[in-house]
Order: structure tokens, then C-alpha cells, then sequence
């Protein structure tokens, strides 16, 4: 062998070593720094109850267990929603969080309507506004149910708008 | 590719310092016994990129060390190679260090004008071990917990500053939150900083004074060859080599991962990583007065004599046959380590000899998903009996009769019957007895 051949021969090695290590270690590390970025989100149904607890045209404050994990991490928070059955047999769930500025509203079983007391906002039923501040109805929640348990799709959304803007 | 090199090299001007990086002479020739130092850089850089990816999923707080440890195990994608190459990548640091150091002694390379070298070889050998103590805590398991409740105190043994250093190390009274994120600080943060001065400045005193060659002057002076390409080519030949059998070896072996740390569990018996094993095999023989000897003089003697190699024999002599002392000295001294390494290991071994059928049963108990309904050390839900320590209460015939027909031994239990061969029922059964409370 001459001796441009032979430092060929040790050059093309060196490479081809220096190639399988860097990808054989690039490969992996890439997929393992991107990969679980690239995943779905699981879709966040959080369990209500059993949906005989839910009555007709008579909404009540629902506990809901929201579990969420963000990696290695997993965090199990408490929210409530409004929710009850219309004639028909569909669910009806709402946000707890009134759409004016953010409080609490309660059910007056006596009025037949969602009252906020902060700022007098007034919802009927089917959540339109009837009176008041609030600048858009109560946030409907999508809901379905498995056998006999409801499932919501929590989410909050932005208070004081007249639009829907989840948070 | 020739056309960019030949771009950049043009206006970086780069010919100069590529002749420099590699015609650097070799007196003697190329070595296949020369590879070592490069394979413990290797391994440090792989070291270096592989942390940096696991500090990505890593949480240095007990509430979440382990379960993010298992997180990237057991969930990230190549998250058990990542980890695994980290595991086994420190182990053959050690092992690269090791020959390095062996065949500096051998050839007598320490000696004048290469004692600059050889000593901050020996700082970088201490913190490559502290990389080794501090990393072996972050996973915050059983063995990590014990092993390095183990090591601190025997720091603490230290007469008179022992106290005050265990509790600099600790981060406090006691191991917990504080020392989990001091050693996570200290091996991400302030040892690769250090570490890399000091390879720099290895590097910087074997470029100052050259490379050693043979001992033998005459062979020294009559070869002579350029770092490129033959040792270049020897170099990358060993690091390809060590990086495949890193990749087998992660294949085949995962990195463990035990039981959460459990301050509370005193059973367990923790064995520190083998690079330590030797140490700890020694501690076992040392009692009363001869314990501060074992964890405070000795430790001091070796890494003094260590420093004081490169001055201690004043001739400049190096071939071994005429070096009868420091030869016989270093020969002895792998002898003593070896033996201390194997007596452990027969130890351990003979420790954790298990029934091949429990690791069948362990088997058998995860495929039915036993642990949907039971707990073993935290891991398995609450629904029925936690089976930490089901091997103290229950016996093989109690368990066999059980397995077969719950009911009709444990009347109402809700327990499914176990519908398995009866070999494989055996196997369950050794598993299940294998459960005990102290060492089995």
C-alpha cells in the first residue's frame, strides 16, 4: 500500500468510527429530547358521578377530580360544575365561574334562575343572560356520558369578554 | 464537504493548527497501549452529553427524584439508553482511568518532566470518584439513600472535622431535601466546570512536554511518528469499541432502579457501586481502635503517597525491570485491591443468591397484574393484602391451596383463582415466600 492509500484508509476509518458513535448517540438523544414533546394530549375527561345524581331542569354544584400530568407529574385538582338533565335526557353542564368577573354563582331553586351575587348578573336555565353585567351566557361544558357515568371536558375560560376564550 | 473544509480553512487560516493538533510526535511509534487517555476522554464527553439529557426530565427534590428517574426509564423515549449509557458509562471511566493510571506507572511516564501531569491526573481521579458518590444519590432509591447515608457517615468518622464535614456534605443534620439538591448542584454545576480545567490543563502539560514514548531511549529516540494517523486511528478503533460495548452492556443490562427511598426501612443492605466495593470489604475487618485507621488514615496515606509518586524514587530510570521497588509496590497494591474486590464480591453474591424461580414468579406476578389489586414496597394499589412481607405470615402449601381456590381458604375474599400450571404455581409461590422482612 502506498502511503497516500494508507492515510486514506486511517482517515475513512476514523470517520466512519466518529459516524457510528455520533449517530448511535445523536439518534437516540434526539428522540429523547423531542419525542415526548411531540405527543398527543391525552383528551382530559374528568369523571363526575353516576348520572342518576343529575335531575331534570334542577341544576346542581357537581365535584369533578381533574387529573393532569405533565410528565412524572401528576396533580389530582378538585373543580365543581353546574349540571342537570334536560326533559330530553341530555346533559346540561356549566362553568361554576360567572362570565362577568369570575365568582361563584348559585342556583335559586325559588327564582328558577342562576344568580351571581357579586354584580346581579342573572341567568336563566339554559344559561342566556337575563339581566345584569355579564357579557355573554354561562360557559357550557361539553359532557358525555359512559354507561351510567358523566364525563366533562373542563375548561375555564376569560372572564368579562363577550366572547368564549379558554384560558 | 472537501469544497466547505477547504472554504473555512482558507479564511480561518486552519492548516497551522491542524498540523499542530496532529503531527505532534510520538516518539516510538503508535501504540495500541497509548488508547487509554483518549477512551477516558471519550467517556467523560459521552458522560457530558448524556447528564445534560437527563437533567432535561430529572427533579433533584425527594417528592419527585424518583418517580422522574422512572419517568425517564421507563416512559421517555431511549430514556433507559440514555440513562443506561450514564450508568454504565461512569463504570468504565473507572475501569479507562484505571489502565490509564496502570500504564502510567508501568512505563514510568510520571516521572521528570511529567510530575505536573501525573498530579492533576490524580486530582482528576478524585473527582471523577466524587462524580461517582455525588451522581449515585440523584436516582434517591433505596440503594442510593443507604449507600450515601453509608459514605457520609464514614466521613463523619473523621477525628475531630468529621462532624463539621459530614454536616457540610449533608447540607445539614440529617439526609434529605438539602443534600439531594447539594449533590445535584455539585454534580452538574460545579464538578464538570472544575473538571474541565483540569483536563484542559492535562492536556496543555502533555502538549508542553510531550508525549513519553517507551522507556527504552534508544527506541525513543530512533521512531518517531505523528499523532496522525496511526494513533488517531487507535484511538477511535478503542473509543468504537468501548462505545459498542457500552450499547451490549445496556442492552443486557439495564440500569437498576430499586424501591423509593425509605428512610424508615432499616432492612435494607445497602452495597455501594464495585469501584467502592474493595473499601467497603476493608471496612468489614476494621473494628474499634483500627476504624479511624481504615476511614480516615488510610484514605489520606493513599492519596498522599499518589501525589508524592513523580518525587519519590529519584532516579529518572523507567524501565520497569530496574524500578524493582515501585513495581512491586504498585503489584502489591492490585493484589491487596483485588483480593478486598473479590472477597466482596463472593459476599455479595453469596448474599443475593436467589431461586431462579422467584425471578420466574416475579415474572408471572407481573404479567397477571397482580399489582392492580396488591402493593409491594408502594408500588400496586390497596385493593387487597399488601404482600411486602407475605413470606413471613403465610407458608408454600397455605399459598398453593390459596392460589388455587381463595375462597375456600380465605372465606368472602374476592380474589380470582390463579389458573396456572402447576410448575408455574410453584414459581408464583417462591416469589411470594421471598418477601421478607430482613435478609432472606
Amino acid at each position: 500500500m502506498s502511503e497516500m492509500t494508507r492515510r486514506s484508509f486511517f482517515g475513512k476509518t476514523i470517520a466512519a468510527i466518529m459516524g457510528l458513535i455520533g449517530l448511535g448517540l445523536g439518534i437516540p438523544l434526539f428522540g429523547y429530547a423531542v419525542l415526548p414533546t411531540l405527543r398527543k394530549r391525552e383528551e382530559p375527561w374528568s369523571e363526575v358521578g353516576p348520572l342518576n345524581l343529575v335531575e331534570i331542569n334542577r341544576p346542581k354544584e357537581m365535584d369533578v377530580v381533574r387529573s393532569l400530568s405533565s410528565g412524572w407529574m401528576k396533580t389530582n385538582t378538585v373543580r365543581s360544575i353546574w349540571a342537570y338533565k334536560r326533559p330530553d335526557g341530555a346533559v346540561v353542564a356549566f362553568s361554576p365561574i360567572c362570565t362577568h368577573l369570575g365568582c361563584g354563582y348559585r342556583w335559586s331553586e325559588g327564582d328558577q334562575k342562576f344568580l351571581c351575587p357579586c354584580h346581579n348578573s342573572v341567568f336563566d336555565l339554559d344559561g342566556r343572560v337575563l339581566a345584569g353585567p355579564a357579557p355573554r351566557p354561562l360557559d357550557a361544558l361539553p359532557t358525555k356520558v359512559e354507561g351510567d357515568r358523566l364525563f366533562v371536558l373542563y375548561q375555564e375560560f376569560k372572564a368579562g369578554l363577550s366572547k368564549k376564550e379558554e384560558i | 464537504m472537501n469544497r466547505v473544509f477547504s472554504w473555512l480553512s482558507d479564511r480561518l487560516k486552519l492548516p497551522p493548527i491542524l498540523h499542530h493538533l496532529l503531527d505532534e510526535a510520538i516518539p516510538g511509534g503508535a501504540s495500541w497501549i497509548y488508547v487509554f487517555g483518549s477512551v477516558t476522554l471519550f467517556l467523560f464527553l459521552m458522560q457530558a452529553a448524556t447528564g445534560a439529557f437527563l437533567a432535561l426530565y430529572y427533579a433533584p427534590t425527594p417528592d419527585h427524584a424518583y418517580e422522574s428517574v422512572k419517568f425517564i426509564q421507563e416512559e421517555v423515549p431511549f430514556g433507559a439508553f440514555v440513562r443506561g449509557m450514564h450508568h454504565w458509562g461512569a463504570s468504565a471511566m473507572m475501569v479507562a482511568i484505571g489502565l490509564h493510571m496502570l500504564q502510567v506507572f508501568l512505563y514510568g511516564a510520571y516521572k521528570p518532566p511529567r510530575e505536573p501531569m501525573w498530579i492533576v491526573g490524580v486530582f482528576l481521579l478524585i473527582l471523577t470518584l466524587t462524580f461517582g458518590f455525588t451522581g449515585y444519590l440523584l436516582p434517591w432509591d433505596q440503594k442510593a439513600y443507604w449507600a450515601t447515608q453509608v459514605g457520609i457517615n464514614l466521613v463523619g468518622s473523621v477525628p475531630w472535622i468529621g462532624g463539621i464535614l459530614a454536616r457540610i456534605l449533608r447540607g445539614g443534620a440529617e439526609l434529605g431535601a438539602l443534600t439531594l439538591s447539594r449533590f445535584y448542584s455539585i454534580h452538574t454545576l460545579f464538578l464538570p466546570w472544575l473538571i474541565m480545567f483540569l483536563i484542559a490543563g492535562h492536556l496543555f502539560i502533555l502538549r508542553r512536554v510531550g508525549a513519553a514514548g517507551p522507556w527504552d531511549k534508544a527506541r525513543a529516540k530512533s521512531v518517531s511518528e505523528p499523532f496522525y494517523p496511526r494513533q488517531v486511528f487507535m484511538d477511535a478503533v478503542a473509543m468504537g469499541g468501548v462505545f459498542l460495548a457500552l450499547v451490549a452492556l445496556v442492552t443486557l443490562f439495564p440500569a437498576p432502579l430499586s424501591d423509593p427511598a425509605d428512610p424508615t426501612d432499616t432492612t435494607f443492605r445497602p452495597v455501594p457501586e464495585w469501584y467502592y466495593l474493595f473499601y467497603y470489604q476493608l471496612l468489614k475487618y476494621s473494628e474499634g481502635p483500627w476504624e479511624p485507621v481504615v476511614t480516615f488514615v488510610l484514605p489520606v496515606l493513599f492519596f498522599t503517597i499518589l501525589f508524592a509518586i513523580p518525587f519519590l524514587g529519584r532516579k529518572r530510570e523507567r524501565a520497569p525491570a530496574r524500578r524493582p521497588i515501585a513495581i512491586g509496590a504498585g503489584a502489591l497494591f492490585l493484589v491487596f485491591v483485588f483480593s478486598l474486590l473479590g472477597l466482596a464480591m463472593k459476599e455479595t453474591a453469596s448474599l443475593k443468591r436467589t431461586d431462579p424461580g422467584v425471578e420466574r414468579g416475579r415474572a408471572i406476578y407481573a404479567k397477571l397484574a397482580c399489582a392492580g389489586c396488591h402493593r409491594i414496597h408502594g408500588q400496586g394499589a390497596q385493593v387487597g393484602p399488601d404482600l411486602s412481607f407475605v413470606g413471613d405470615v403465610r407458608n408454600r402449601d397455605w399459598l398453593i391451596a390459596h392460589f388455587k381456590d381463595p375462597q375456600a381458604v380465605v372465606p368472602g375474599s374476592f380474589m380470582p383463582p390463579v389458573r396456572l400450571s402447576a410448575p408455574e404455581l410453584e414459581d408464583l409461590t417462591k416469589y411470594m415466600l421471598s418477601l421478607k422482612k430482613g435478609p432472606a
